[in-house]
């Protein structure tokens, strides 16, 4: 909840909002502290008994209190912005000005934000979400809640059976190998049995749709995955061919973790094209996985354009490499700035994790364009790798085939852009030691005509 | 044309039958026996139904197309040769090949030309496709990396056209002539008659059109560039049109308001 995280002082209505909301609205204090977030509404189910409500002058001191606060870091002219509560925000402008100064994204849809913002204006009395008084809506409950108890009981006998079956000999199953394949089976099932439980669940939609779901939790992590596979990973399957990445630097590509690449603010769709001045510094990467568990991955960007005029081809050259990355279905930030300040922090080299250092992407004058691909390879059994070894690796000429084989990765993610000439590649290049690489341009290569035949009387 | 002849038994007949009326079944018995007796070759005669002549049945065959493999497999092409001329799809472009909008299939690349089906592309499809190199085969193994040539030459880079001294940029914002100068656009090709004309396609004596594209550059003025996308620009351009249309408006109704005042005195 970001929102508790902001104003600790109201983390104590939270509670019992129900309470709250007519003490309070009687005496007549601010309205933010009358709103509940769909979260605490909630826990309020979840929890029968409820803590006696605070007494209201506690809040009436808390709230100035709370702006003294936040008046000694924002500016004065935000400050006139008035309250602005995630779950109520109404208008776009009250919305960007609330990522702006509290740096939360609003909660749900703007015509339920709009709807609670009536209800607590007119003061109406809010009724818990199990309580709503349709009778259709109470019959469907029922149902589905008979149909998650069905699931419980199976999931017990599931785990139950699992747990027998962990303990049986396997010269009695069959076979080890047979028992392993009847247990990941059996798993997969029980998996299965623990998503549909869930799955009718209308809280837990809601939840998920306020991007409040707790990413530990399966269901969470399949409605999210669901999610991705049905836009955004078609959008990045469609480019990974469209801009042949998987032939020519991998021979196979099965994304299976949503990575999304930003340079600063600057958020980079897959194969857009990138300002050389602002793809200068290193980008955020946030890989989200849907399985899990905590990862270790290797974070490659390779350059898959790299002109040879001599040889009239191309070749690849490496970017930047970084080892050993936590990731995990919760933990999804893979801030490459500060690992690297992090990096030159620790003195024992074998520790850093950054063993190719960020080489800004650069392309010649006339050249044509240049794909990145920054990909996210998952190592083997979270086991960490040597990153001495790993800073012999060159960059030019660098085949990822052959990286990702010897180091036993397995590609998980993958993120591309495209860079070519622009204004500000001079500047870029000259910064990264590429003084004599600035004035070269590629021109194109004149084609002989075919030799003039002349018409003999065979051809006739 | 033929009836004449054809009833003239019949009219023979009827002659001889002298004039008295018989019935119709004894004018046909008339008529079958003096047929019989004069031609018995010519029982009965067909018509023509259907014109046999002119371009009745469409032509049958025209001049030829020229269709067909204008390349061999493993002959030499260069970009932009064709190699296969076909209506519809007989064949498809494979490697370093592309379609032309009449389906010919031309060459991208240079290389060695081959012919192949490639079933992990497509099932039943035959494609058209350049090799690289002389020894290679066609289809490419499907997992390598694609083989691509640069096609390029690494030459020394051009100094990037500066502003000339000088030289007049003219702003997006302005409308009409910018420069009130005499080195305005519209002002130059006027003045300066003795350019190089051709005959145009009206039949008329005129500048080519890349000469008078090059007005502006010859009369050493810069349009500034136009930015998609620059909301700061597009903003200032409407509000200047818009109080040049409100400027407008204002003198068109002071002249109104000024003619009746005329009037009434």
């Amino acid at each position: 909840m970001a929102m508790a995280s902001v104003k600790p002082s109201i983390r104590q209505f939270s509670a019992c909002l129900g309470c709250v909301r007519r003490t309070a609205s009687g005496n007549g204090a601010p309205r933010r502290l009358l709103s509940s977030s769909a979260a605490a509404r909630e826990e309020l189910q979840t929890h029968h008994p409820t803590p006696p409500p605070p007494p209201p002058p506690a809040a009436a001191t808390s709230a100035p209190m709370k702006d003294e606060a936040s008046s000694k870091r924002t500016p004065e002219y935000m400050q006139k912005w008035g309250d602005l509560d995630p779950n109520l925000v109404e208008w776009k402008r009250d919305e960007r000005r609330l990522v702006r100064r509290e740096g939360v994204q609003p909660v749900g849809s703007r015509r339920r934000r709009a709807v609670l913002r009536r209800s607590t204006m007119r003061q109406t009395e809010q009724i818990p979400f199990e309580q709503l008084p349709y009778q259709c809506f109470q019959e469907a409950r029922k149902f589905l809640l008979e149909d998650r108890q069905e699931k419980l009981t199976e999931i017990e006998t599931q785990t139950l059976r699992i747990k027998n079956l962990m303990a049986q000999d396997p010269a009695v199953s069959g076979g080890a190998l047979a028992k392993e394949a009847r247990l990941r089976s059996m798993r997969n099932h029980l998996h299965g049995l623990i998503i549909l439980a869930d799955i009718n669940d209308p809280v837990v939609k809601k939840k998920f749709e306020d991007g409040q779901g707790d990413m530990n939790k399966p269901i969470y992590r399949y409605l999210a995955d669901q999610k991705w596979r049905k836009y955004k990973r078609l959008v990045l399957e469609q480019r990974i061919s469209q801009l042949n990445i998987v032939p020519d630097l991998l021979p196979a590509l099965d994304p299976i973790a949503d990575a999304d690449l930003a340079f600063g603010r600057k958020k980079v769709s897959p194969g857009e094209f990138v300002d050389s001045a602002i793809s200068e510094k290193m980008p955020r990467l946030s890989v989200q996985t849907f399985e899990q568990g905590e990862k270790l991955v290797t974070v490659v960007v390779v350059d898959a354009d790299v002109p040879v005029p001599d040889k009239d081809s191309f070749t690849y050259r490496c970017h930047f490499i970084a080892s050993n990355v936590p990731i995990s279905p919760s933990q999804t930030s893979i801030p490459l700035q500060r690992i690297d300040q992090e990096d030159k922090k620790t003195e024992n080299e074998a520790a850093r994790k950054i063993a190719v250092p960020w080489l800004p992407p650069w392309a010649h004058k006339g050249a044509p364009y240049h794909r990145l691909a920054v990909f996210v390879l998952e190592q083997s059994e979270a086991k960490a790798l040597d990153v001495l070894d790993i800073k012999k690796t060159k960059r030019n000429s660098f085949i990822l085939r052959s990286f990702v084989d010897s180091h036993k990765l397995k590609p998980i993610g993958v993120a591309l852009f495209r860079t070519k000439w622009d204004e500000s590649m001079a500047g870029v290049m000259e910064r990264a030691g590429l003084k004599d690489q600035v004035d070269v341009e590629f021109k194109r290569k004149r084609v002989e005509p075919l030799p003039y035949k002349r018409r003999t009387e065979r051809m006739r | 044309m033929l009836l004449p002849r054809i009833f003239a038994p019949v009219r023979a007949s009827s002659v001889n039958a002298s004039i008295s009326i018989v019935s119709s079944s004894r004018v046909l018995d008339a008529f079958r026996a003096a047929n019989a007796s004069t031609s018995p070759s010519l029982s009965f005669i067909r018509h023509a139904t259907h014109q046999a002549q002119g371009r009745a049945n469409g032509a049958k065959d025209g001049p030829g197309k020229r269709l067909g493999a204008k390349k061999s497999g493993g002959e030499y092409v260069i970009p932009g040769n064709i190699i296969f001329r076909q209506r519809g799809t007989a064949w498809f472009p494979g490697e370093n090949c592309k379609f032309g909008r009449d389906h010919c299939i031309f060459a991208t690349e240079s290389g060695y030309v081959r012919y192949y089906r490639d079933p992990f592309k497509h099932p039943k499809r035959q494609y058209i496709g350049v090799a690289l190199q002389k020894d290679e085969t066609l289809p490419y193994p499907r997992n390598a990396a694609r083989k691509r040539r640069l096609n390029m030459v690494a030459v020394e880079r051009d100094a990037e056209p500066d502003t000339v001294e000088g030289q007049i940029v003219v702003a997006d914002l302005q409308v009409g002539d910018g420069t009130g100068s005499e080195t305005s656009v519209r002002a130059t090709p006027r003045d300066k008659p003795e350019r190089n004309l051709v005959m145009g396609k009206g039949y008329a004596y005129r500048e080519a059109n890349w000469q008078i594209g090059r007005a502006a550059e010859r009369a050493n003025v810069r349009v500034q560039e136009f930015v998609p996308g620059d909301r700061w620009a597009a903003w200032r351009k409407s509000q200047a049109r818009k109080s040049a249309n409100a400027e407008r408006k204002r003198l068109r109704t002071s002249q109104k308001a000024a003619k009746p005042k005329a009037k009434k005195r």
